[in-house]
């Protein structure tokens, strides 16, 4: 349904010249909800703009619905509004000047071919319904809160029923309690109009609760594409790891060499543990390497474990379901998570084992 | 620090405000209270003995004067008078309408070709465009007669050769036409800078979202660009017509040969009859009238800038508004901006520095040597600066310490202090220059005919330096003033240390507007005139009357060598920056 390819966009600024886009590929299927995910300035905005028309890139294609509408190859640039998009803005853009009724009808009031007055009244009404606005109509937009105003753009986007629906950042101006629920009733509204759908957030809790796929994007490129538990069980690399979730890190030495891929045993930075982790092929026994584990994947016992770590309690923080024990072991400090119950405190011996197969290694880079 | 017009011109306004009373001691009562005492002086005092003066009479006695008494005289002879009715108000009313449409036409079109379009050399067209803000009305006012004069103007002389005609003409410019074209243009820059700055504070989003809905860019600029824009027009367009109504320049040097009387020049001609003497009681009645309707136009200009402030929506991510590209419209664009560029800046300079250097003889000096060989002259450049530059420093520091008061204090009559300031825009400079006049002949205080009422009267202009500093206040958070108190700082040591260097670039930016606003300044030295106190853009008026017209010349092209660096100096400083993408 949506096929970006070689996406690139180059910037020439005062202090010379950004490269905002390295090469965008990817790919969203017919109903599907994908997500870029990335910190600030990593270039998701300015892709999605891409997508929607508002900005032109300086090299590669985009098609929607099979049409070509941006290649810059062969100069072709389908405006923005020959588009069949809906877009929603961080700001909601909502315009000030008309009432909630107007917002949500004006694209059915601007279509060509003319579209009768009492189907619009009809679908609009419809649309607004669905975000459940309908006794908003005759509101003026300056009168309307947050989640109100998203609500009206919601059904500003969803309203002439297109083919492909564009989120930048819709609920990052809300405050967290109304995210959670606003979150709720989007993943609700996708799935009712099983609109194809790009949302754009450096949220990564969004990402991995609403996502079909999920594209981390980092300094202009994809650094990895997948559904959302591939993404964060499998990290490709030491960035994603860490932006997706929390992670420990653990330096050590490999100890047997894999020809394939397997578990094998490192020897950890401190001298007196071992642990064993699931290794990609390739690897020499003697390579220095990074070790990922999730805090939820380690089990953390308060006696003696054969095999298991053994670290010191530096500081335990009551969270209210679940307790954060962090965890010193020689330089490093590491993070897991305990029912409160268990009553450690600082300066308690902790062993901590995690299953080979939720523990990553990576050949750190040069 | 970039000022924006728009901060200058905002209406007094609620915001939360913390009691710092008690920190005051007596040093600060002392200063703030001097600062509120100083501008009640320089603003409702003059307008006080304005209105004493319009109840007093016989007409031509001063209000105080041995022999006056209170009447209604001077309001019958004056409104029962129909000639002011069929002359004067009809064709102020035609002059003002009428320039402030040719105005806004062109500012529009300039704003938009500037900040929305993808117009070449737009920062060097916007930097000429708001040449003439500094430039004495009189100056351009006089290079324009030169060049459309019926008989001896440049243009007139080239369009006769050209086509062959006989006779005056064929542009008169001494007529209702050409007295509103005229100032029409003289008006554009700062109208030009109002427009520019509401376009460039709209939200990018609403365009965007017009686009993404499906709708064609002339749809989105009719739907959601025009009525976003719309407080942001309508402001300004008030402001226009106040301005228009107070404007004396145009009216004097090309109304006044044609025989149409505005406002403005018929007060001031009450005020400096030929033959006479002046009908202080008279003027007075006629400066009711004026005022009443200046007033009327600032109360509605403060209802259109809060309803303006609605429509500000918060921006999401601070990108740029779309730029419109003109393709084939370039070259009309061009020819456009070209043709204002020409007759507002480009052709009067050229008609000054070439008749400054034309003698007698050919090309020569002169002229100059003439010019600084009059024994007014070099008093009159002495002048303007001094009385610029007090003037402004004056404005300034009143204007910040007002600011303060009003914004960090609670007293009671602090809103009169507020109205008071924001007051002194509306107030019409003619007006200005005759209430000080006839409170200062009233009061045994030896001011009038000096310089010194010069800087009195220009001091009016409060609102400008107590709006520029309110804005910076904004950003200074209360808490820092209340960590030097809990520091154990007092008033003054708060005032000096903290506030005071925080507030610097507002109050630099401040002053440096108001010298301007006072060197050019026409009006005010005219009413107050005496041989003692003229001022430059007076001694070229003088000049010009006395037909010298080429020292006259001299005098504006020396104003235009002064002002041209200055303009670029204070381009980043003063004016709000256009971005260069």
């Amino acid at each position: 349904m949506l096929k970006v390819q070689g996406l690139t966009k180059t910037y020439a600024t005062a202090d010379g010249v950004f490269r905002a886009l390295k090469g965008i590929d990817f790919e969203v299927p017919q109903g599907g909800f994908h997500t870029l995910l990335g910190p600030s300035g990593c270039g998701k905005s300015t892709t999605l703009r891409c997508v929607a028309g508002l900005e032109e890139p300086d090299d590669g294609t985009i098609s929607i619905a099979g049409e070509v509408v941006t290649d810059r190859a062969r100069d072709v640039h389908v405006p923005t509004f020959c588009r069949d998009i809906g877009l929603v803005f961080q700001s909601y853009a909502i315009w000030p000047h008309m009432d909630v009724f107007a917002n949500v009808a004006y694209p059915l009031q601007v279509h060509r071919p003319r579209i009768a007055a009492a189907e619009i009244r009809q679908r609009a009404m419809e649309a607004l319904h669905l975000v459940g606005m309908e006794e908003f109509a005759t509101r003026p937009a300056t009168k309307l809160s947050g989640g109100q105003q998203q609500r009206v753009a919601f059904a500003r986007a969803l309203v002439r029923q297109p083919k492909l629906l564009l989120l930048d950042e819709p609920l990052s101006n809300l405050d967290a309690k109304l995210r959670e629920q606003m979150r709720f009733e989007l993943q609700e509204l996708v799935a009712r109009t099983r609109v194809t759908t790009l949302y754009v957030t450096h949220d990564q809790a969004e990402a991995l609760a609403m996502s079909d796929t999920v594209a981390v994007m980092v300094a202009g490129e994809i650094v990895q594409n997948g559904a959302p538990r591939a993404v964060y069980d499998r990290p490709r690399n030491a960035l994603v790891a860490k932006f997706l979730g929390s992670a420990n890190f653990l330096r050590g030495k490999l100890l047997e060499s894999c020809s394939s891929a397997g578990i094998a045993t490192v020897a950890l930075e401190d001298g007196a543990s071992t642990i064993r982790a699931a290794v990609p092929a390739g690897l020499s026994a003697g390579t220095m390497v990074d070790v990922i584990f999730r805090p939820e994947d380690a089990t953390t016992r308060f006696d003696t474990v054969d095999g298991a770590i053994e670290c010191s309690v530096e500081r335990v923080v009551f969270q209210g379901g679940m307790s954060e024990y962090q965890l010193r072991l020689g330089s490093s400090l590491l993070r897991t998570v305990v029912h409160p119950s268990a009553g450690a405190q600082r300066g308690d011996r902790a062993w901590i084992t995690v299953e080979p197969l939720r523990c990553i290694v990576f050949a750190p880079a040069a | 620090m970039a000022v924006q017009a728009a901060d200058v011109l905002a209406p007094p306004r609620a915001t939360a405000r913390r009691r710092q009373g008690g920190s005051l001691g007596w040093t600060g009562r002392l200063v703030l209270g001097a600062a509120a005492l100083a501008a009640v002086y320089l603003v409702v005092t003059p307008l006080l003995s304005l209105l004493i003066t319009a109840f007093r009479g016989p007409g031509d006695l001063l209000p105080m004067e041995k022999g006056s008494r209170w009447t209604l005289a001077n309001l019958v002879e004056v409104y029962l008078n129909p000639s002011l009715f069929t002359d004067v108000v009809p064709n102020t009313a035609i002059f003002v309408l009428g320039s402030v449409a040719i105005t806004f036409l062109v500012a529009f079109t300039l704003a938009w070709l500037i900040e929305r379009t993808d117009l070449p050399w737009r920062a060097v067209i916007f930097t000429v465009v708001l040449f003439p803000l500094l430039v004495p009305g009189i100056v351009v006012a006089f290079a324009w007669t030169l060049l459309f004069a019926p008989n001896a103007g440049w243009v007139n002389v080239a369009m006769r050769t050209v086509a062959g005609l006989e006779g005056p003409g064929p542009i008169n410019i001494f007529s209702m036409g050409g007295l509103i074209l005229c100032q029409g243009i003289a008006s554009v820059p700062f109208v030009f800078l109002l427009l520019g700055a509401a376009m460039r504070a709209m939200n990018p989003a609403l365009e965007e979202a017009s686009s993404a809905s499906g709708a064609r860019p002339l749809t989105t600029f009719f739907r959601v660009t025009l009525p976003i824009l719309r407080p942001g027009i309508l402001a300004p367009l008030i402001l226009a017509i106040l301005v228009a109504l107070e404007q004396f320049e145009m009216p004097l040097m090309i109304g006044f040969p044609a025989r149409i009387n505005v406002f403005s020049t018929r007060l001031y001609f009450d005020l400096n009859p030929e033959d006479e003497l002046p009908a202080y009681g008279k003027a007075a009645a006629v400066a009711l009238l004026f005022l009443a309707a200046a007033v009327v136009l600032l109360f509605i200009y403060n209802h259109m800038i809060r309803r303006a402030e609605r429509f500000v929506t918060v921006t999401g991510k601070g990108y740029r508004p779309t730029r419109y590209a003109l393709g084939r419209w370039r070259i009309p664009a061009l020819c456009f901006v070209g043709l204002y560029l020409a007759v507002a800046a480009i052709l009067p300079t050229i008609v000054l520095v070439w008749t400054s250097f034309s003698t007698e003889t050919g090309f020569g000096l002169d002229t100059y040597r003439t010019l600084f060989a009059n024994p007014h002259f070099w008093p009159a450049v002495r002048n303007t600066f001094v009385v610029a530059g007090a003037s402004a420093s004056v404005i300034t520091v009143i204007g910040a310490l007002l600011a303060w008061q009003i914004f960090r204090l609670r007293f009671p009559g602090r809103g009169l202090l507020d109205v008071v300031s924001f007051l002194s825009i509306g107030i019409p400079a003619v007006i200005v220059g005759f209430a000080v006049m006839v409170m200062h002949l009233s009061l045994p205080v030896g001011l009038y005919g000096t310089i010194w009422i010069l800087i009195l009267a220009y001091s009016y202009r409060l609102a400008v330096s107590t709006r520029l500093s309110r804005a910076a206040l904004i950003q200074i958070h209360p808490e820092l003033e209340e960590a030097s108190y809990a520091s154990g700082g007092q008033w003054l040591d708060t005032a000096r240390r903290v506030v005071l260097p925080l507030l610097a670039p507002s109050l630099m930016a401040s002053f440096l507007l108001l010298f301007i606003v006072g060197f050019r300044e026409f009006t005010i030295p005219m009413v107050l005139q005496s041989d003692d106190n003229w001022v430059l853009s007076v001694i070229m008026w003088k000049l010009q009357i006395a037909t010298q017209t080429g020292q006259a010349a001299a005098v504006g092209t020396l104003i235009l060598v002064f002002v041209v660096p200055v303009i670029f100096l204070l381009r980043r400083r003063l004016l709000s920056r256009q971005d260069e993408t």
